[in-house]
């Protein structure tokens, strides 16, 4: 008995196992989406939408009103835009037949690039750095663009692309204007300082006050330079060279507005990968948006810690301790599977016992009854009259009855009740007989004394 | 690897299906069969007392030719059921006639 509890006990465990395997199969199929080569621990987003704070204060007049300031003027710059031009080179391009360029800032809603796009005067629109006219949209594709469109905010060259491209011409060949500058020693001095003291230099206009938690350079000596975006006019002050000498062997990372570089150790192996992946994915949301630079930073030291993580530079990675799930996962379905097994095997001996077992005794009386009864008819068959035949013979079926049921295993219960209404008959057939005695009552008890 | 799951979770359904339908199967059938044990014990008592009743009962001949049409047609508990308690009333109809 206690074995066979013991057994029962043990089948819903195993399905319970069964159930528990299943079930964390099932959930940890939900970690095996994100793919990462040699498991970088960057976040699996790059530059996340709406939260990121990629909309800015800024917005557009209505329709109406923007297109009465297109048909006034050749070029309308909304107020907060960004994007500066060579305006020599672009009329230039345009020749004999000028278009008009609406310029709206960056980090405007759905709604609102919308009602840009609906000023249907306007030839080319550029919101923040992105440039469209027409059906096409001109995107940078090097390096060189990407510096000019996110370091200055200058589409030169995607307005001259694009004009070539809305009068069906092949584009002329980039020109890259920026110039660039060292800072003096007064203008080193005050941003060394300040990196040795926090390791942010953060300039006036640059939005980054406290620099992403990345695993790119790990060590924490990487110095954060923030300047804000500067004009192309000008030549653009780069600090990176000379941070470079004065503090050798540190990683030094450069922000001018959206533009993001790296100057240090495994420069040349790295740098451009890293820059060229970045903007390319990234540069079409960047140019329309206006985010804050430490979302863009984040999303650029994430690239890095993917690139590190890849391999591709001989870094040691950081010791990772397997994930106990993963390691498991293989093993769950034929956990499973043997749970399963076990759960089937258990319930097949339960259902098999019955069978196996000598077939079921019916309750001890009954046979004994049966005979008594049997012996009971066949004396009286032998003085039975007319009168009394007729129950004596229904008495006899009724055993007859009785016996194919017993030999049926059908129930106790069924086979007394034909035993009953056997010994009725055999009893009124008593009665009819003249001589006493036999009636079963007084019968069996003789018998069995 | 995605059969064995499937092979798993049809071998965890059977099982318990089978768990759950096979004692009702064999306790259904054992009804069954305890039933037409009673209905045809029924009928050959009807039948003695057929023979023993000296005149005829067409009513109760009616009866137990229907308890015998539906004996040949082999049903489930219910026509058993019906079978038995016709051959029983036919049974004390030829009773009554007999003791007159």
């Amino acid at each position: 008995m206690a074995d066979r509890r013991l057994r029962e006990v043990a089948r819903w465990v195993a399905l319970a196992a069964a159930i528990a395997a299943l079930v964390v199969f099932v959930v940890a199929q939900r970690q095996s989406v994100d793919v990462s080569y040699g498991r970088s621990p960057s976040p699996p987003a790059g530059v996340t939408e709406g939260a990121a704070g990629e909309l800015s204060d800024a917005t557009v007049p209505s329709v109406e009103q923007m297109t009465a300031l297109v048909r006034a003027a050749e070029v309308v710059r909304l107020p907060g835009s960004v994007a500066r031009w060579d305006e020599q080179r672009v009329r230039a391009a345009m020749g004999a037949e000028p278009m008009r360029i609406l310029v709206a800032p960056p980090g405007l809603d759905e709604a609102e690039r919308d009602r840009v796009r609906d000023v249907k005067d306007a030839t080319i629109r550029v919101i923040g750095t992105q440039v469209t006219g027409g059906a096409y949209q001109a995107t940078g594709d090097s390096l060189d663009d990407w510096r000019a469109e996110f370091a200055a905010g200058d589409v030169t060259n995607l307005l001259i692309t694009l004009i070539a491209g809305l009068r069906e011409q092949p584009p002329p060949a980039d020109v890259d204007r920026l110039r660039w500058r060292e800072p003096t020693a007064a203008e080193l001095e005050v941003v060394a300082a300040r990196l040795r003291r926090t390791g942010l230099y953060t300039a006036p206009g640059a939005t980054l006050t406290q620099v992403p938690r990345q695993e790119a350079f790990p060590g924490g000596d990487a110095l954060y330079v923030a300047l804000p975006r500067q004009s192309p006019e000008a030549p653009l002050l780069r600090y990176g060279p000379a941070l470079t000498r004065l503090f050798p062997g540190r990683p030094i990372v450069e922000l001018h507005g959206d533009w993001i570089e790296y100057h240090g150790p495994d420069a040349g192996d790295f740098a451009e990968v890293t820059a060229a992946g970045f903007y390319a994915q990234f540069g079409d949301r960047l140019g329309r948006y206006a985010y804050p630079q430490a979302t863009v930073l984040g999303a650029y030291l994430g690239r890095v810690t993917d690139v590190r993580y890849a391999g591709l530079f001989d870094r040691p990675l950081p010791y990772r301790p397997a994930d106990p799930l993963r390691v498991a996962l293989p093993v769950l379905p034929w956990l499973f599977v043997a749970c399963a097994g076990v759960f089937f095997a258990l319930s097949v001996r339960s259902l098999l016992r019955p069978l196996r077992r000598p077939r079921s005794r019916p309750e001890p009386g009954l046979p004994a009854r049966l005979a008594g009864l049997t012996a009971l008819a066949v004396e009286m068959s032998a003085l039975t009259d007319r009168r009394s035949e007729a129950a004596l013979t229904r008495g006899i079926t009724a055993l007859t009855a009785a016996r194919s049921a017993l030999d049926d295993d059908l129930p106790d219960a069924h086979v007394r009740d034909l035993l009953a209404g056997a010994e009725a008959d055999l009893d009124e057939a008593g009665r009819l007989l003249p001589y006493p005695g036999y009636r079963p009552a007084d019968y069996l008890r003789e018998r069995l004394a | 690897m995605g059969w064995v799951w499937a092979a798993g979770v049809v071998v965890l359904l059977g099982a318990g299906f089978a768990v759950a339908a096979v004692p009702r199967l064999r306790a259904s059938a054992l009804e069954r069969r305890t039933a037409w044990s009673s209905a045809r014990a029924g009928i050959a008592t009807a039948g003695v007392s057929r023979d023993a009743c000296p005149g005829r009962v067409p009513e109760a001949e009616a009866l137990l030719t229907r308890a015998e049409t539906i004996t040949a047609g082999r049903g489930g508990v219910t026509a058993a059921r019906e079978a038995t308690e016709l051959a029983r009333r036919a049974d004390l109809l030829w009773r009554e006639a007999a003791h007159g």
